[in-house]
């Protein structure tokens, strides 16, 4: 009987999820998944001064969620095509009948506008979160000094966020996208700012004695947590967003640090030493005691928990190498993902299939289903710790 | 344009997603204040107010006074050959009442943010010494620096070795 039912949801669910896509078709597109698990789609043209600009875009975008291959109109199920003008995109994907499956249109400059579109088209062949419209930011020493910078997540359309010559490190973009929090040196110890991307207004929000930092924003933004040390040692803290309501989680002699939020805001991981050598802890987000989470590493620091809440990411220590490795929360199995230089800090992409991280000192995005992976940063010195929108 | 459709789906969906979201924050909301409060110890002694204006990298603070106390790989010991140092700032505190300031360093390798962690650990172990010998909390602050300013810039052992370590600035 309960299978029965289960079957039936799953029926539904499935019927659910392909209903927007039927539903725009006067008859069903045939969407032909090739045997590598893509969609075949053709680029068709965009009309328009800056569509073919658009289009370029559009295509590196499909091409780097992994869903997607490529094939001229013909071979193909579906092709993407639109016209711009006036500062607005009008996009459109059709069918082989020529049916519209999406119609939509975008503003805003020709970046922003492709990455929606795209992400559009991700989201509606697909069901699942997209990452073409995400940012990211992280810290680079072009100028000499570690600044602060933002970026679309293919590491395009690049920002200095700070001009401090001083030392600015461990990013976190809130979830929308809308604010960073991180840890600067400004007043000569580490404290954790915020900076409100749109009025570009910084505050400095934990300035216990001692050192502030770690900051990770909460799935819903209320909150950040964080590691702070004035009672004498570093513990992992809570605080609202902007600073106030301070709760101490941890209670340790260790050095408590990097929490990741579960996705509904309620657990924290995070990476602690107090049984020796950095492991990885799980809490409530609401306090108790941290309980160890097996991995068979003996270095394990810089968690973070995909947005689907199934895999942890994470830093080990092997012969002396650091690399990363994704622990599997149901399972509990770990493997290594990364090989040769020195990979650090990495962190999921929306569609908890893309990482990010940090190897010889640029950029790379590694596709989880295909292993595919691309360097997206170049020419800003050293980069570190990357941080994501969800 | 989006079919009529796809947003009533788009909707439908939202619905049930609001409904969970609501669930959850009714429930947690319960319990999100029930715990640690923040002025809970562990038999540590808390750090005092910082003194506004006043930091390590300050025009106004000698670094040069004490020498750095250095420490193991990953290792927030104060090693018995490192305590004659640590006994030479115990005794000047006891006779003065400048600020002390420890900032604490890690070598490069390993993880940006576990090594901030690291680098306050090690400040906060020479402070736990010094406090020990008689000095007063009230006069001593801690930060950390992690693998930021290296004192060596080799990538050995050797400069690895002179980077793990404890610097303290004393108020001129």
């Amino acid at each position: 009987m309960l299978r029965k039912f289960s079957f039936l949801a799953a029926g539904c669910l499935a019927a659910f999820l392909l209903t927007p896509l039927l539903s725009h078709a006067a008859s069903t597109p045939t969407i032909t998944i090739s045997a590598n698990g893509t969609i075949t789609i053709a680029i068709g043209s965009i009309g328009g001064p800056d569509g073919a600009a658009i289009a370029k875009i559009v295509q590196s975008d499909l091409a780097l969620s992994g869903f997607f291959s490529f094939a001229n109109a013909n071979g193909a199920s579906m092709v993407v095509s639109g016209g711009s003008s006036g500062g607005s995109l009008q996009g459109k994907v059709t069918g082989h009948s020529g049916d519209n499956i999406l119609l939509h249109s975008y503003e805003g400059d020709a970046r922003a506008k492709a990455h929606a579109f795209a992400n559009d088209i991700i989201e509606t062949l697909t069901g699942v979160k997209g990452m073409a419209g995400s940012k990211i930011a992280f810290i680079a020493t072009r100028t000499g000094h570690k600044e602060l910078y933002t970026a679309d997540y293919d590491g395009s359309n690049v920002r200095q966020m700070t001009q401090d010559a001083n030392i600015s490190v461990a990013p976190s973009l809130s979830p929308d996208g809308r604010h960073i929090a991180y840890t600067s040196y400004l007043k000569g110890y580490a404290d954790i700012y915020t900076i409100d991307l749109a009025s570009g207004a910084r505050n400095r929000i934990v300035k216990f004695p001692g050192t502030n930092s770690g900051a990770a924003y909460s799935p819903d933004g209320s909150r950040i947590a964080c590691t702070v040390s004035r009672d004498g040692n570093p513990e992992l803290y809570v605080v609202d967003a902007s600073g106030g309501s301070a709760r101490r989680l941890t209670h340790t002699p260790g050095v408590e640090s990097s929490p990741t939020w579960s996705p509904d805001g309620g657990e924290i991981i995070y990476s602690s030493d107090d049984g020796g050598s950095p492991q990885l802890y799980r809490i409530s987000a609401s306090g108790g005691s941290g309980r160890r989470i097996p991995t068979g590493h003996n270095y394990c620091t810089k968690p973070n928990w995909s947005p689907d809440g199934k895999k942890v990411a994470f830093n080990i220590r092997e012969g002396g190498s650091f690399q990363v490795a994704i622990l599997d929360l149901d399972g509990g199995g770990v493997r290594v993902v990364t090989g040769g230089d020195e990979a650090r800090d990495p962190v999921w992409g929306p569609d908890s299939r893309h990482l990010l991280f940090t190897q010889g000192g640029s950029l790379m995005l590694l596709d989880m289903q295909t292993s595919r992976k691309a360097s997206i940063l170049s020419g800003l010195g050293s980069v570190s710790e990357p941080t994501w929108t969800r | 344009m989006k079919t009529s459709l796809q947003l009533v789906t788009r909707a439908a969906l939202c619905g049930v997603l609001v409904l969970s979201l609501d669930a959850c924050s009714l429930f947690h909301k319960k319990k999100q204040y029930t715990g640690v409060s923040d002025s809970d110890m562990v038999g540590g002694t808390p750090l005092p107010e910082r003194q506004e204006g006043l930091s390590f990298m300050g025009a106004d603070v000698d670094r040069s006074r004490f020498s750095p106390v250095h420490f193991g790989f990953d290792s927030v010991t104060v090693e018995a050959g490192e305590t004659g140092k640590l006994n030479e700032v115990a005794s000047y505190l006891k006779h003065s009442d400048k600020q002390l300031i420890i900032a604490g360093f890690t070598d490069e390798r390993g993880t940006a943010e576990y090594n901030r962690g690291l680098g306050e650990r090690r400040a906060q172990a020479v402070r736990s010494y010094l406090l020990e010998k008689g000095a007063s909390s009230e006069h001593i602050q801690t930060t950390s620096f992690g693998a930021e300013m290296p004192a060596a810039s080799g990538h050995d052992e050797a400069a690895w070795a002179k980077n793990r370590r404890a610097e303290f600035g004393v108020t001129k």
